[in-house]
């Protein structure tokens, strides 16, 4: 299954504002996508509250993978969120 | 795990700060009153409120479930004078772009707290039926029951 590992840039971590612009795009890709914290616990990456869960800090390293066609487009759009400080954008 | 050995976060209601029927006449509003809520807990000042409107007309705080989380924008940390939660039922509902917000709980967190209590407050939304019953709480000790 493709899968892209990213460290996150945003410099609150994926925290309420880089959760909902992260959680928004993913549910807008229509691939469904899985967000893997260093210490393995996934989450459906469309659900805010799934992201938020994870309490992922700044330079935290993520796994995001999906399956399906537009798979690897899809990892790379969101593998440019997460590269991106979305507190700034 | 050490956030097993951190105080529930029920404890981080302050007495007076669940209101179990508030109305609203728009998210602005249902915004204020959660700020207020949080003022009233001697959690912030009034500053606090501010950097909360701004932080929504920045992006929604809704979370799904009927839930919103408003909470201030980092710049206003310094707002913050204790960690604290507040809780406003709305039964009639507060139209949140389109999305349909029953439940504010508003957080405050010292220093880089945000972030770990947002996780903590998350974790609980998502055991099934947390939502739905915080939804429908009629009374304070069932808000703190979800919350404990």
């Amino acid at each position: 299954m493709p899968e892209r590992t990213i460290a996150v840039a945003s410099s609150v971590g994926l925290h309420a504002r880089p959760a909902s612009l992260f959680s928004q795009a993913a549910a807008k890709l229509g691939v469904p996508i899985t967000l893997t914290s260093a210490s393995g616990k996934s989450v459906n990456a469309a659900s805010i509250l799934g992201v938020l869960s994870l309490g992922i800090g700044h330079g935290e390293v993520v796994t995001i993978s999906a399956e399906g066609d537009g798979a690897d487009q899809a990892l790379d759009s969101l593998t440019d969120l997460l590269n991106t400080d979305l507190d700034q954008a | 795990m050490a956030e097993e050995a951190e105080p529930a976060l029920s404890s981080l209601l302050a007495g007076g700060s669940i209101h179990l029927t508030a109305t609203a006449t728009d998210r602005e509003d249902a915004v204020r009153q959660t700020g207020r809520a949080l003022l009233d807990a001697g959690a912030v000042d009034a500053g606090y409120i501010d950097a909360m409107l701004e932080r929504e007309r920045s992006v929604s705080t809704y979370v799904g479930e009927g839930i919103a989380i408003p909470h201030g924008t980092r710049a206003a940390t310094d707002r913050v004078l204790r960690d604290a939660i507040v809780v406003l039922r709305f039964p009639e509902g507060v139209d949140w772009q389109g999305n349909d917000v029953r439940v504010c709980v508003g957080i405050a967190a010292l220093g880089g707290g945000h972030i770990a209590l947002l996780s903590r407050l998350a974790r609980v939304l998502l055991e099934p039926e947390a939502a739905s019953s915080l939804r429908a709480a009629a009374t304070e000790s069932q808000v703190y029951a979800i919350l404990e």
